[in-house]
């Protein structure tokens, strides 16, 4: 189980918000994968996922620094962080 | 005084061709990111860094699905205005050629409507159904039929309406981004020009038009549907992209149109003033254009602030070139069409 969370959104919660607003079937461990050798994964499932993200961690995502991220791991560390 | 070019045959000229005015048509109040981000249930800042792309306008009220302007107003507005500007005559018109993926309807063709609109008849009309590329095919179909000497002056017509496919009306929550994304890439336009033999009102030479089917082989980079009374229930997304193939081929495209224009026409990058690059969203502009890499010519794109509303792009980058193009500058345009990769594009220059 992990550990990263801010404000009780952990990365297993990130993990089940990408299954189940993108469809796409990521475990945990590939996270940290880059998009360019991402099963399936397409930049325009950013769209479903910057919407998405905001209400489940909490706080606003910074869209720009989002869309230079080159895994889903990265994208997470920015909507905790920001 | 009127120019010839070499026609290819030994020793053969035909008369050039020229830009003589230029109308546009932008339908009802621009429709700005919160607005449609509100609508869509998506994040407005996300439309603006990702798309890049800061309004656009519809036909159709996206609200009621009702149809304020058919796509044959809106070539009719925009062709009202080329042929009302002046050093035009719409007398003189003597074929017309509309470019479109969106007609009103398959029969009649819209360009007929378009006619009858403007109070035409007893002309040629043409329509040629096309994407991206099909106002610069329009160019190149009129730009023949004045080199071959029948014809004097012509009207050409770019115009879509994207928002045909655009349905508010439906359940979006399970919606795929690839089908999202289509309600903020595009809008509905139109555009028009009046083409002529000779140098008359703006005087602008249409010196070069490239159009050329490169898809052998290759999967659709763009599909819009058609639906019939046998098929209107089956559920095919009516409108989609490969974003992927479009990103990776479109810029490298754009860079290879740019340089077998230049060749063609015996242009240095160093001589153009302006470039009009694809215009498939302000980001994809921005990008293509640093890739085209022309850093002395000056930029004519209206994609973010009109949507990309298709053959009607062509028309309103001529419209803002015209405004600021001076006696002896040169313009080259590229567009790619990536249903079916089509390389289009064309070049002007300012006579005095």
């Amino acid at each position: 189980m992990t550990i990263s969370s801010t404000d009780g959104f952990t990365l297993e919660h990130f993990t089940h918000l990408v299954q189940d607003e993108l469809g796409l079937p990521v475990t945990e461990g590939q996270l940290s994968t880059d998009f360019d050798e991402l099963p399936d994964w397409d930049s325009l499932h950013l769209l479903k996922l910057v919407t998405a993200l905001e209400p489940a961690a909490g706080r606003s995502v910074p869209v720009g620094r989002v869309l230079e991220a080159r895994s889903l791991k990265e994208i997470y560390d920015l909507a905790v962080s920001g | 005084m009127t120019e010839t070019r070499q026609d290819g045959s030994a020793g053969g000229t035909s008369p050039a061709t020229y830009l003589a005015s230029v109308g546009t048509a932008l339908p009802g109040e621009a429709v700005d990111n919160n607005t449609l981000a509100k609508t869509l249930g998506v994040n407005a800042e996300w439309i603006e860094v990702f798309i890049g792309t800061k309004t656009r306008h519809f036909a159709r009220d996206l609200a009621t699905g009702t149809v304020r302007w058919s796509l044959a107003d809106l070539c009719a507005e925009a062709a009202g205005k080329a042929l009302a500007a002046p050093g035009v005559d719409p007398q003189d018109i003597e074929f017309i050629v509309l470019g479109t993926a969106t007609p009103d309807t398959l029969m009649p063709a819209t360009v007929n409507h378009v006619a009858d609109q403007l109070g035409l008849d007893q002309v040629p009309t043409f329509q040629l159904q096309s994407g991206c590329a099909g106002a610069v095919q329009a160019l190149s179909v009129a730009r023949s039929m004045i080199a071959s000497g029948e014809y004097r002056t012509g009207l050409v017509i770019g115009g879509d309406v994207c928002s045909k496919h655009l349905d508010l009306q439906r359940d979006l929550t399970g919606a795929a981004p690839g089908d999202l994304v289509n309600f903020v890439l595009f809008g509905d336009g139109a555009g028009a020009a009046v083409l002529t033999d000779e140098p008359r009102g703006q005087r602008v030479a249409l010196r070069e038009v490239l159009n050329r089917f490169t898809g052998l082989g290759r999967e659709p980079g763009q599909v819009i549907e058609w639906f019939g009374l046998a098929d209107r229930h089956e559920d095919r997304q009516a409108l989609r992209e490969d974003y992927k193939a479009i990103e990776e081929s479109v810029p490298v495209m754009a860079v290879e149109i740019l340089w077998e224009l230049l060749g063609e026409l015996d242009w240095q990058a160093e001589d153009l003033d302006y470039l009009l690059p694809p215009q498939l969203s302000g980001r994809m502009t921005r990008l293509i254009t640093e890739q085209l890499d022309v850093p002395t010519a000056r930029e004519v794109s209206c994609v973010a602030e009109t949507g990309n509303n298709g053959n009607a792009l062509p028309f309103l980058q001529i419209e803002k070139l015209l405004e600021q193009m001076t006696d002896g500058q040169k313009a080259l345009a590229v567009a790619i069409e990536s249903s079916k990769w089509i390389k289009a594009g064309f070049a002007l220059e300012k006579t005095s």
